[in-house]
């Protein structure tokens, strides 16, 4: 199923748990599935399914936990990786969501902007300081790597 | 720390983190197939129903429809035939074609008046055509040995001008133009007076 993995990634780090993440997923290809006859052809069908995906999220109210469920230990493989996806999930949701969405699944600010509703300059300025707190959440780390 | 070190850095530990997909495809798969199977058993019940009322329904309507036509045609519209007057060879008549004089006596007894009667073809099938007189109005009735399951079936369907019953002695079908004419009455009380009738 193209470009599942991607959006199960994603709904990981936006619900913080993972039994959440699989049911957005799904909610997320279903919704698809039954409104595939809004799709039109030779447009991004992967921003479209990130649509999808953010508009369910919203819709459905879903909060994060109050307490992260511990998701990043369990995935993370080594202890950088680790300290940066928990530095990730202590972002601001809009922050991280701005993150996720250019940085690790690649889209561009603009497609990123037409996927959330958002106007590109909220998304560059979100992404901006995203980057910032990560580099200062990160930085005992980055200095121990220099030491 | 520059942003694309940073970027590479946030991408390689994300993207490595194992995402297995395959519970959620699944449970996708089994929701999408979910409502194709209730269509598929929804469709192939239609399908079914379909097809059994064609098996049953058009034996009936078509001998009726064809009755009807015959009747208009015949007694409507009165287009020359040779009719029988004499109950007797009336009665030889039916003997001939398998029903029995007694359903013939059974139909005097409904208060109709037999007139006269001949042979006819309805639907590729040889029927005695009767016709009765009541109050000024005529009345057709065709009857023929029963061709199906010999079981009374106890109802008389059709409405209006025109009803139809089997029982095991005959098939009837009867047919009334003129106005206040109920043809469903008159094969009612035929109904009743062949069940009197020996098996």
């Amino acid at each position: 199923m193209p470009h599942l993995a991607a959006l199960l990634r994603v709904a990981r780090r936006l619900t913080l748990d993972p039994e959440s993440a699989e049911d957005l997923a799904q909610e997320t290809m279903l919704l698809a599935w039954r409104g595939f006859h809004g799709f039109q052809t030779g447009t991004n069908a992967r921003a479209w399914l990130f649509r999808i995906l953010f508009n369910a999220f919203h819709a459905a109210a879903r909060k994060p936990p109050a307490v992260a469920s511990g998701l990043s230990g369990v995935q993370a493989k080594t202890q950088e990786a680790l300290e940066i996806a928990e530095a990730l999930d202590a972002l601001p949701i809009e922050q991280r969501t701005v993150l996720l969405m250019c940085v690790v699944e690649g889209f561009t600010c603009r497609e990123v902007a037409g996927i959330l509703d958002l106007p590109i300059g909220t998304v560059m300025s979100r992404l901006s300081r995203a980057r910032q707190e990560l580099r200062q959440s990160l930085a005992p780390m980055a200095k121990e790597a220099y030491r | 720390m520059t942003d694309d070190e940073l970027d590479q850095r946030v991408r390689a530990s994300i993207l490595a983190e194992e995402v297995d997909a395959s519970r959620v495809a699944a449970s996708v798969r089994n929701q999408i197939r979910k409502p194709r199977r209730v269509a598929l058993l929804a469709l192939a019940a239609a399908a079914a129903s379909i097809a059994l009322a064609a098996f049953l329904w058009p034996q009936i309507p078509s001998v009726c429809a064809a009755a009807a036509r015959d009747h208009e045609r015949e007694i409507v519209n009165g287009e020359p035939r040779r009719w029988l007057t004499d109950l007797s060879a009336i009665d030889s008549l039916a003997e001939k074609q398998g029903v029995p004089a007694s359903a013939i006596a059974a139909l005097g007894t409904t208060g109709y008046r037999l007139e006269r009667g001949r042979l006819c073809f309805l639907k590729k099938q040889i029927f005695l055509h009767l016709v009765y007189t009541k109050g000024g109005s005529q009345y057709s009735v065709y009857l023929r040995s029963p061709s199906g399951e010999p079981s009374f079936s106890g109802s008389v369907r059709g409405g209006g001008n025109l009803a139809y019953f089997e029982t095991n002695h005959v098939t009837a079908v009867f047919v009334a133009h003129a106005p206040g004419a109920d043809a469903r009455a008159f094969a009612r009380a035929s109904a009743m007076a062949f069940q009197g009738l020996p098996s």
